[in-house]
């Protein structure tokens, strides 16, 4: 058996430890277009921020290849897939054939549109890479702008804050993270970074970026322009499927896949930001771009390559961010954009404590949370959502201080 | 291989095994010297309150496998096999929190520790006290608990026990005498008061 | 957190505030009690014990840990030892309140203490008869003195029973005597509690159960009678009298004192200089329309009943209503007084101020009174708070004063039901008053706040019922709006009547907590008039949100009067079922009456209308099934 993974991020590598440790003989290629050892995605902007060095990023010892006997093909992009012949080609023009394939390729940063955009310290959040660059511009930067409120914005503009950088944040809604939290949460999460040295500036884009060479201004849609000697972008990111056969392989936003992680196709598997299941919160099917969601869907690609038959559960959007002395996290429906009018939702808030709850309900069912502060106990109410077990206690007695998953056993 | 075991039914709640835990992970051992530390060590086992504000032992379960294990970004969450007991590095912990959102019991807190390096916070959970183990000594909350709401041995001979208890009231001729009356009377004032308090 | 207000207390004034303090980032009384739980269980069920250092000792309620203390107490021990003394403190607390005003009439009957006088002579004359004094062709001074010094004698006497149990019937004499548990000195029995429950002396729960009994009762009927004979003595025997209560009684344009605490000694004084024509013109000369004297609690139910001054709120509402923003100055004797308030304090204009030597507070200003220099201190005070209404910030009092009737005493009801409790006695006999219950005791954030005293004393007004209360539960029951004569409407057709007939409310507010006693009193002479024992009649006792140490003591000295007394909260006995049984049973064939346990206070109702009508069936009156 000759397995093929597309991706060395953390979805492809689990797959690949899953394969050869269910099914030693097999000959595993990964292919990747990062020379890097796999590494933590979510861990480049505490590389940005400084709160750990590069050497701590790589989540494997340099052998991983060797000691699970995969042949790593590193620098090189898939260019094409020809799922009849069963073979990849890469961008160097070579051919890998296999018995099954797992796309963990991830997702591309959103390009913009804008004039200059080809500017030097203009830059994406996506990889180990593109933090780098910044790092090494980073002495010459004293404002930075940033394109986005979403995750990728937001870390990136708390990491040149912590920096000291003077940093411009351009939102296109009302408030920042308004994917993934409400906007009493957003005005909060908000209020912490402009305290903090935060610049927000709403419903603008940048329509052109000036500069000898480097960036050295934005000019805005409002007719308005930011001076910045450095920009980074972060408008969202969309599945990297372009060289896939879309009249063969069903896509949506990102790749269809089944309970088992397959494709459309026999014998093709995806995983990890690439790959689109079904969402618990939202009972419907959707792209959750995480960590944790790529690190589940890798190890159960691994182990229905390998032969073992098993389900993925569904994914549930998810995410926890400390910024200065706030913590934020969030799971499932919560945004506007989220919620329709058969939501319950509750919130509760207490100032003395500077903590804020909010809850949303689908019938009795917990279908997503925001927490500001005090987050120990926010796994629990990710599993609850992950259960969509009924909630027969009052939802207020989920929000109180004091509560803990004893909360949630009848005696 | 013994393990630690909550009974929360059997809970009153003391919080004694707090202050074992957080007493056996000090720098000096001792709850009297240890309350003057810098840092203050911390409880790593939580009593909080039920439903009905009863006592609720949480603690790491050690899941098999741990989602906090598969959700931490640096890799500082291990498996130590001989006494089957997740650990975290805090030498490599990044204090994300990632394992907060990981972890359905809730049981892990992010705090300076006397067994970190000094001055970084980082995440800290029950290490099913390897330390005392490897001295011959059970775990501080077991060993401190009077009630039997922690007990320390085979999992199988735990589950043996609640499978014969409950035969046993099944099948007995009368209804079995209650174990501790006085307790189900404090849970049943409890639970009254609750309710009472929350109707609206 | 935002949503709690209306799980924590049914008072709309409370609700607000707490909304207000939850805004203003203020921790309550509320917000402590959520961070403590769990409560400890061991100390719940009062299993844990810290008499001695060979401990701290506790029993596992589950019988496979340790089932003995170090010493080789048992659970029953360990209980009934922990009971004891909880009641000891209790009694202490009232009868040394008590200790406090005989001193001020000592004081008096030597001209020493300026600003108090004997108000009530009668009463002295009275009082002094029972201590066998001469009154004929005497002085009050003189008479004064003479029982200042009987009664401070009755605290360490060496007499065999304290002559203030005289008062109650003979056959509940005899049997005290018959079960070796009247009362003798009153430092005596609590001094005694404190030896029998050291390490190795008292080791049999019901001999400890006993002497509970008997400590409780050199409280009721020695210590609170004691406070609440001499404060009518000094301050005048209350008579019925309006007055208006919650937070909407503190005014927006007058300089608003607050008198919180317990004894009429330092708040009568401080009434006095606030109501001084030129202490008031001095307020207004600082832009104030003048003072306005509130009361919290129980010192401000002595004021209410003797003078009508108006009620702020009750022990749960005694940080909210700093939090009105109105409060000028807070003053405090002793018994309940949170240590928080010095600090919610802080974070409004409120001054704080102490006032007894035995009791501190953190964040309060310490001004210390005595019988000679009182006078004098509350005007110092009073002129503060007046110089602090310039200090005021924004002022927040969130709803309108409620009308009340205060000042039942025994003798002010007795005058009402025309100068003897025959018509009492006749409603009773024909049925159409089924009998009556006191309804005493605190507050206690387990309860929502009110909810047990109010919802109890509905149901049993409703079913003709009458109701006479005390402390923090008339507070609780004058703020629904119970205490006006047109309340009747909330009464059963025979109350109704009665009441209606009569011109007073079905809800007689009795007074403070000392102010059991009256109760006591007036059971005494019903059951004196019918030839019989307390035990016998269709009476009733309930505390539904009580805490502290003082009611265990109150409770226990009305379940050995005679009367049947239903708790609220639990009192930590759980861990020995034994103690259980012999309080909420075994009693029953002791002194005739029992304890129960009842949180909800629906249920509460219906276990003592089942009580009450039994009592009339064995009295050989009619009997309502409900």
């Amino acid at each position: 058996m000759k397995h093929v993974i597309i991706g060395n991020g953390v979805a492809g590598l689990t797959a690949a430890e899953t394969i050869r440790r269910m099914d030693p003989d097999s000959e595993l290629t990964l292919i990747s277009d990062e020379t890097f050892l796999p590494y933590c995605r979510p861990m480049i902007s505490h590389l940005l921020e400084g709160a750990v060095p590069a050497e701590k990023l790589p989540i494997r010892g340099k052998n991983v290849y060797a000691q699970n006997r995969i042949e790593p093909v590193l620098g090189a992009r898939a260019t094409t897939l020809d799922v009849d012949r069963r073979v990849v080609t890469t961008a160097d023009g070579k051919t890998h054939a296999y018995d099954r394939l797992l796309l963990a390729c991830g997702a591309d940063p959103r390009q913009i549109d804008a004039q200059g955009r080809d500017l030097e310290n203009i830059f994406f959040m996506r990889t180990v890479q593109q933090v780098r660059q910044m790092l090494a511009v980073l002495p010459e930067v004293g404002h930075a702008l940033v394109l986005g409120g979403g995750l990728v914005g937001f870390k990136a503009a708390y990491s040149l804050l912590r920096r000291g950088i003077a940093v411009t944040m351009l939102i296109r809604s009302g408030y920042p993270l308004s994917m993934q939290v409400d906007e009493t949460a957003g005005r909060m999460i908000q209020a912490v970074l402009q305290a903090n040295g935060l610049t927000v500036r709403t419903g603008a884009s940048v329509e052109a970026f000036e500069g000898n060479g480097r960036v050295r201004m934005a000019h805005l849609s409002d007719g308005t322009r930011v001076s910045c000697d450095m920009a980074v972008i972060g408008k969202g990111v969309f599945p990297a499927h372009g060289f896939v056969p879309a009249d063969r392989i069903h896509t949506d936003a990102g790749i269809l896949v089944d309970d088992n992680m397959q494709t459309s196709v026999s014998g093709v598997y995806a995983a990890g930001d690439i790959a689109e299941h079904m969402d618990i919160a939202r009972q419907r099917s959707w792209v959750n771009a995480i960590w944790p969601e790529a690190v589940s869907q890798g190890r159960v690609a691994g182990m229905n390559m390998a032969g073992e038959i098993v389900s993925y559960r569904g994914s549930l959007s998810r995410n926890v961010i400390r910024v200065f002395d706030t913590d934020v996290m969030t799971a499932g429906r919560v945004s506007p954009r989220d919620i329709d009018e058969t939501c319950r939702q509750f919130s509760a808030r207490d100032l003395r404590r500077n903590i804020y709850r909010k809850l949303v309900f689908s019938d009795n069912i917990l279908v997503g949370f925001a927490m500001i502060n005090d987050i120990e106990q926010g796994g629990a109410l990710t599993a609850l959502i992950q259960s969509r077990r009924p909630v027969e206690v009052e939802p207020e007695r989920l929000m109180e201080p004091g509560f803990n998953i004893g909360r949630l056993m009848a005696r | 291989m013994k393990q630690v075991i909550v009974h929360p039914e059997r809970c009153v709640g003391c919080m004694q095994c707090m202050l074992a835990c957080a007493a056996a992970h000090s720098k000096t051992g001792s709850l009297f010297t240890a309350i003057a530390e810098t840092p203050k060590p911390r409880p790593r086992i939580h009593v909080g309150a039920g439903l009905y504000d009863e006592g609720f032992p949480n603690r790491c379960r050690h899941c098999d496998p741990a989602p906090c294990q598969m959700a931490c970004l640096p890799g500082a969450i291990y498996r130590h096999s001989r006494t089957n007991t997740v650990l975290i590095d805090p030498d490599v912990c990044i204090n994300c929190a990632s394992c907060a959102m990981a972890c359905p019991y809730g049981v892990i807190r992010y705090h300076a520790d006397p067994l970190a390096p000094a001055g970084k916070t980082v995440a800290v959970k029950c290490d099913n006290c390897v330390a005392r183990q490897h001295r011959g000594q059970i775990p501080a909350c077991v060993e401190i608990c009077k009630v039997g709401a922690l007990t320390f041995e085979e999992r199988d001979r735990a589950m043996k026990r609640r499978t014969e208890e409950v035969a046993r009231s099944a099948t007995a001729d009368a209804a079995p005498p209650e174990q501790a009356p006085g307790f189900s009377l404090l849970h049943t004032v409890k639970k009254a008061r609750t309710e009472i308090n929350l109707a609206r | 957190m935002t949503h709690h207000h209306k799980t924590r207390t049914i008072a709309k004034d409370g609700q607000l505030l707490l909304q207000k303090m939850e805004t203003d980032q203020v921790e309550t009384v509320w917000d402590r009690h959520d961070a403590q739980q769990p409560q400890c269980g061991f100390c719940e069920m009062g299993v844990s014990c810290r008499i001695c250092v060979m401990g701290p000792c506790r029993i596992d309620p589950f019988g496979e840990g340790p089932q003995q203390g170090v010493c080789g107490a048992d659970a029953d021990i360990i209980v009934a030892r922990n009971l004891c003394r909880m009641i000891a403190a209790g009694a202490a607390a009232h009868s040394d309140h008590g200790r406090d005003l005989v001193d001020v009439l000592a004081s008096v009957a030597e001209n020493s203490a300026p600003g108090y006088e004997i108000r009530d002579t009668e009463k002295l004359c009275k009082v002094a008869a029972e201590y066998g004094i001469d009154t004929q062709g005497r002085q009050p001074a003189e008479v004064a003195g003479d029982l200042a010094y009987a009664l401070q004698e009755e605290y360490g006497t060496r007499k065999k029973e304290l002559s203030m149990a005289g008062r109650a019937p003979e056959k509940r004499r005899d049997l005290w005597r018959k079960l070796n548990i009247m009362p003798r000195g009153i430092d005596r029995e609590t001094s005694e509690a404190m030896h029998r429950t050291h390490m190795g002396v008292d080791n049999g729960w019901q001999s400890l159960m006993l002497h509970s009994l008997r400590n409780a009762l050199s409280d009721g009927w020695g210590g609170s009678m004691i406070a609440t004979e001499v404060s009518d003595i000094l301050f005048g025997t209350p008579k019925p009298t309006p007055t208006k209560v919650n937070t909407g009684v503190l005014k927006s344009d007058q300089v608003n004192v607050v008198v919180h605490g317990h004894n009429p000694v330092v708040s009568e004084m401080v009434m006095a200089a606030a109501q001084d024509p030129e202490m008031i013109q001095f307020a207004e000369s600082r832009g104030a329309k003048g003072i306005n004297l509130c009361g919290l609690c129980c010192t401000g139910n002595e004021l209410l009943m003797r003078h009508g001054i108006p009620m702020a709120g009750n022990h749960l509402m005694t940080e909210l209503v700093i939090a009105t923003g109105a409060v000028d100055m807070m003053i405090v004797d002793y018994q309940c007084i949170m240590p928080s308030l010095g600090h919610v304090a802080s974070c409004y204009h409120t001054e704080m101020i102490s006032t007894s030597d035995k009791a501190r507070f953190p964040g309060m200003q310490h001004m210390e009174f005595h019988p000679d220099n009182a006078r004098k201190m509350a005007y110092d005070v009073v002129k503060r708070a007046v110089e602090n209404y310039a200090n005021r910030g924004s002022v927040y009092i969130p709803v309108e004063s409620v009308d009340a009737v205060g000042g039942f005493s025994v003798e002010a009801v007795i005058n009402a039901l025309g100068g003897a409790p025959d018509p009492l006695l006749d409603a009773l006999k024909a049925g159409k008053i089924r009998g009556a219950a006191g309804i005493v005791g605190c507050n206690n954030p387990k309860i929502k706040h009110d909810y047990g005293h109010v919802t109890l004393t509905k149901r049993l007004i409703e079913n003709d019922i009458l109701v006479l209360d005390t402390g923090c539960a008339a507070v609780a029951n004058a703020k629904a709006g119970f205490k006006i004569s047109d309340a009747i409407s909330h009464a059963g057709p025979g109350l109704k009547e009665v009441c209606g007939s009569l011109g007073i409310p079905p809800v007689l507010h009795f007074g403070s907590c000392v102010d059991n006693v009256r109760i006591l009193v007036l059971a005494a002479a019903l059951a004196d008039a019918l030839g019989t024992d307390i035990s016998d009649l269709p009476l009733a006792g309930a505390a539904p949100e009580w805490y502290s140490e003082k009611a265990v003591s109150i409770g226990a000295y009305v379940v050995a009067s005679g009367i049947y007394t239903v708790l609220g909260p639990m009192p930590p006995i759980a861990g020995s079922m034994n103690v259980v049984d012999l309080l909420t049973r075994g009693l029953q064939g002791v002194v005739g009456a029992t304890f129960a346990v009842e949180p909800d206070p629906e249920k509460a109702a219906g276990l003592i209308q089942s009580h009450i009508e039994n009592q009339r069936g064995n009295l050989g009156l009619d009997v309502k099934n409900a």
